[in-house]
C-alpha cells in the first residue's frame, strides 16, 4: 500500500490473470530480432559519434549534450525519442537535437537538448519538425518541457531549408507561447552563444537559467564586413575580408552582464555547467505534479513473466501467427487485466490493465485463425491482423469509454488492413474505419502506439496511428516493425499485372517487367525496415523488446502526473461495462 | 480422449507432435499454412498423443482430425 488508500479496489486491486510461462525459447527467432536491434543501436551510435569529439569538448571545459542529459535526468528513467530521426536525409545524418521523456527530480518532463557537437547546435534541416514533435508531446501529456539549449542559429549554407516556412525553425517560438498559455512551463538552461534563432529559443521559455559564459541576442556580433557593395566576391574583396577579419575582435551581445545584471531576463546565472542543470532540477522539483500514488489504483507490480520471453513470442517471420495476450502479459502489472468483450470482434483485443499502478487501456490485433468469423459472410474465413465489422465497432466503443473515463490508451498494432471486397463494403467497413477515427478524435486522451509488427493500409491510420495528431503522443517501432501501404508483392502485382498481360499478348519478353516488379518488391522491403521508419519519422523510436514496458511506464506516468482533466474512479463506466 | 480437430483448412507446415508425447493444453504444436499466413495451432487438451493422423505437407480441411489426445 502506498501513501493513500485505493478507490474502487474491488475492480482494480486484483484483476483476472493473463498469460502463461513460455513453453520453449525460439533461439533462431531471438537471434533474428536481436540482430536487427543491434543494427538500430549502431545507427544510434553513429548519431552519437557525429561531430566534434567528446574529449576535445571536455578539454575546453564544455560538456556534450549527451553528458548534460545524463547529469540532468534521474537514472533509469530516460526514454529517448527521435534518436536517428533525419526526415530530409541531411548531411549531418540527424536533426541536431536530442530528446526524450525522462524524470528530473522525480517528475516526468519532455527534455530536448541542442547537439552541441554539431556546428555549435545549429539549426539544420529536419530540426524544426523534430522540435514540433517534442512540443506536441509536452502539450498532450501536460508536463513541463525542458530545453538544454546551445544553439548557434541558422546553418547559413542551408538557410532555405531551415529558416522559412510554416513548420520552420521559427514555429517553436509560437509553440512555446502556446504551451505557456496552456499552463505548461518551459524551462531552459542556456549554454554558449545563442544569436538570432538561438536567441528566440532562449527567450521564449518560461524560466531562463544561464551558464556564466552564455549569451542570447536578436543577432550575432561576429559578422565581419557587412554588405558587399559589389554584389559578388573577387580577389580584391577576399583580400579586404581577410584584413578585416584579422583585426576583428567580437564580443557577442547579450551576455550575462546584459541579460542577468541588466534586463533580468536570466532568472539565474550559474558558475558551472553542472550548476545550470542543478538549477533546472531545483525548479522542476517545485512544479505542480500529483503525488505518484494519487492516481494509482493499486501498488505497482512487475509482470509475472520476463520481458525476455517477447523475443520468443513475437515471430520474426511476418507470416507466422502468435498470441498477442502472451505479449501483453509481459507488459501488464502482475500480468493482470480486464478484457472488454472477448467474445465479440475476436480479431481485436481491448482491455484495461495497470502499468506501474496506473489504469491504462490497451487495444491490439489478435493473430491467427478466427473460426466462423466474420459473421457477415460464409464465403471466407477471417484471420487475425485483419479488421472486420465487429472489431471496428468494438474499438470505437472502447475508445469512447476510455475517452469518457480519461483513461490513456496504448495501441499495439500488427495489422494487414481492413477486409476488402463488396462483401466487406456491404458490411460497412469503410464507414466503420472512419467512425473509429471520429471516435478517437472525439476523445481528449493521450494515446501511445506500438507498431509491434505490421502497420499496413488504412488500418495503420485508424488504430491510433501517428496521423491522430491530437491524440497520438508518440509511436514506437520494434525490430519486427514493417510500415507500408501494402506488401511489396501485392503492390507490384497491382502496378504491373495489366502490363504483363499486354506484353504477353504482344509476344514480347516478360523479363523487363518482372525485373521492375522485383525492384518494387525490394524498394518496399528496404523502405519499411525499422531503422528506415525511425529515420523518416514513421515511428518516433525503435525500441528493444525488453524496453517496451519502460516506455509504457513513462507514457502512463506522464499522463497521470498533472492531468488537465479527471474522471473520478468511482464514476468510471468502462470497468462496469466489462464486469457487466 | 479428445479429438484434435483442425480449426481451418490449409497445409500442414510444421508438426511438433509424436505418438506417446505428453502435451499441454494451449501448447503450440502444429503450424498450418492458410490465407497466406502460417497459423500456429494450439493443443486443445492436456494429455498424451495417442494417434497422429497427419504429416507435414498434408492438405487438411476444417474439422479434420489431426490427432487424438488421451
Amino acid at each position: 500500500m502506498g501513501e493513500y488508500g485505493y478507490s474502487m479496489h474491488p475492480y482494480f486491486k486484483e484483476m483476472p490473470e493473463v498469460g502463461k510461462a513460455l513453453s520453449r525459447e525460439l533461439k533462431q527467432n531471438i537471434e533474428q530480432i536481436k540482430e536487427v536491434e543491434a543494427e538500430v543501436a549502431q545507427e544510434a551510435d553513429r548519431v552519437k559519434n557525429t561531430g566534434k569529439a567528446t574529449e576535445a569538448m571536455n578539454s575546453k571545459g564544455e560538456m556534450t549534450a549527451w553528458q548534460r542529459l545524463e547529469y540532468l535526468v534521474d537514472p533509469g528513467t530516460w526514454c529517448p525519442l527521435h534518436t536517428i530521426y533525419d526526415p530530409v536525409g541531411n548531411e549531418e545524418g540527424n536533426t541536431g537535437v536530442i530528446d526524450g521523456l525522462g524524470k528530473i527530480a522525480g517528475k516526468w518532463a519532455v527534455i530536448i537538448a541542442s547537439n552541441n557537437k554539431i556546428m555549435a547546435g545549429a539549426w539544420i534541416p529536419g530540426q524544426a519538425d523534430n522540435i514540433l514533435r517534442v512540443t506536441d508531446i509536452a502539450k498532450k501529456l501536460h508536463i513541463p518541457l525542458v530545453w538544454v539549449l546551445n544553439c548557434s542559429g541558422v546553418k547559413l549554407m542551408e538557410q532555405e531549408e531551415v529558416y522559412a516556412n510554416r513548420r520552420g525553425n521559427g514555429t517553436p517560438f509560437y509553440r512555446h507561447a502556446e504551451l505557456n498559455q496552456m499552463g505548461i512551463p518551459v524551462i531552459v538552461g542556456i549554454y554558449g552563444t545563442n544569436p538570432a534563432g538561438g536567441g528566440y529559443h532562449a527567450v521564449s521559455p518560461t524560466t531562463l537559467i544561464a551558464h556564466q559564459k552564455a549569451n542570447m541576442a536578436v543577432g550575432g556580433g561576429g559578422i565581419v564586413g557587412g554588405m558587399n557593395p559589389k554584389g559578388y566576391f573577387d580577389d580584391e574583396a577576399a583580400e579586404q575580408l581577410i584584413e578585416a577579419t584579422r583585426k576583428f575582435k567580437s564580443t557577442p551581445p547579450g551576455r550575462v552582464e546584459i541579460h542577468y545584471n541588466g534586463t533580468g531576463f536570466f532568472r539565474e546565472a550559474c558558475d558551472t555547467e553542472e550548476a545550470v542543470l542543478d538549477t533546472i532540477k531545483k525548479y522542476i522539483k517545485d512544479m505542480p505534479a500529483y503525488h505518484p500514488d494519487f492516481f494509482r489504483v493499486a501498488d505497482p507490480a512487475e509482470p509475472k513473466f520476463p520481458a525476455e520471453d517477447i523475443y520468443s513470442l513475437v515471430p520474426f517471420n511476418q507470416k507466422r501467427g502468435y498470441q498477442l495476450r502472451e505479449v501483453l502479459a509481459r507488459l501488464f502489472d502482475n500480468s493482470e487485466h480486464m478484457e472488454y468483450k472477448p467474445d465479440y470482434g475476436p480479431e481485436i483485443y481491448c482491455g484495461l490493465a495497470k502499468i506501474d499502478g496506473y489504469l491504462c487501456g490497451f487495444i491490439g490485433n489478435n493473430q491467427g485463425a478466427l473460426g466462423d468469423y466474420p459473421e457477415y459472410t460464409d464465403q471466407y474465413k477471417g484471420i487475425g491482423g485483419k479488421l472486420y465489422r465487429q472489431g471496428l465497432i468494438k474499438m470505437s466503443e472502447f475508445v469512447t469509454f476510455c475517452g469518457r473515463d480519461r483513461i490513456p490508451v496504448v495501441w499495439v498494432q500488427d495489422t494487414t488492413g481492413i477486409d476488402v471486397g463488396d462483401i466487406a463494403e456491404k458490411a460497412e467497413l469503410l464507414g466503420l474505419g472512419q467512425s473509429l477515427i471520429y471516435s478517437i478524435e472525439s476523445t481528449d486522451i493521450p494515446m501511445m502506439l506500438l507498431v509491434l509488427r505490421k502497420g499496413t493500409a488504412a488500418a495503420h491510420y485508424v488504430m491510433g496511428g501517428p496521423n491522430a495528431n491530437n491524440n497520438n503522443v508518440f509511436t514506437l517501432g520494434t525490430a519486427t516493425t514493417e510500415i507500408y501501404v501494402m506488401h511489396g508483392e501485392t503492390a507490384a502485382a497491382a502496378s504491373y499485372s495489366r502490363r504483363l498481360v499486354k506484353e504477353k499478348d504482344a509476344g514480347k519478353p516478360l523479363g523487363p517487367v518482372i525485373e521492375k516488379m522485383n525492384d518494387m518488391v525490394k524498394q518496399y522491403h528496404d523502405k519499411s525496415r525499422p531503422a528506415y521508419c525511425a529515420k523518416r519519422g514513421f515511428v518516433d523510436e525503435v525500441v528493444n523488446m525488453t524496453d517496451l514496458r519502460n516506455y509504457c511506464k513513462a507514457f502512463v506516468g506522464s499522463v497521470y502526473q498533472n492531468p488537465a482533466s479527471i474522471c473520478p474512479f468511482h464514476q468510471m463506466i468502462t470497468p462496469r461495462v466489462i464486469r457487466g | 480422449m479428445a479429438n484434435f480437430e483442425s480449426p481451418l483448412s490449409g497445409k500442414i507446415l510444421e508438426l511438433n507432435l509424436e505418438v506417446g508425447q505428453a502435451v499441454n493444453e494451449d501448447d503450440e504444436v502444429i503450424v498450418i499454412e492458410a490465407m497466406k499466413m502460417e497459423n500456429p495451432i494450439y493443443c486443445p487438451a492436456t494429455g498424451t498423443v495417442k494417434e497422429l493422423k497427419v504429416k507435414v505437407g498434408d492438405q487438411v480441411n476444417e474439422g479434420d482430425i489431426l490427432a487424438v489426445i488421451e
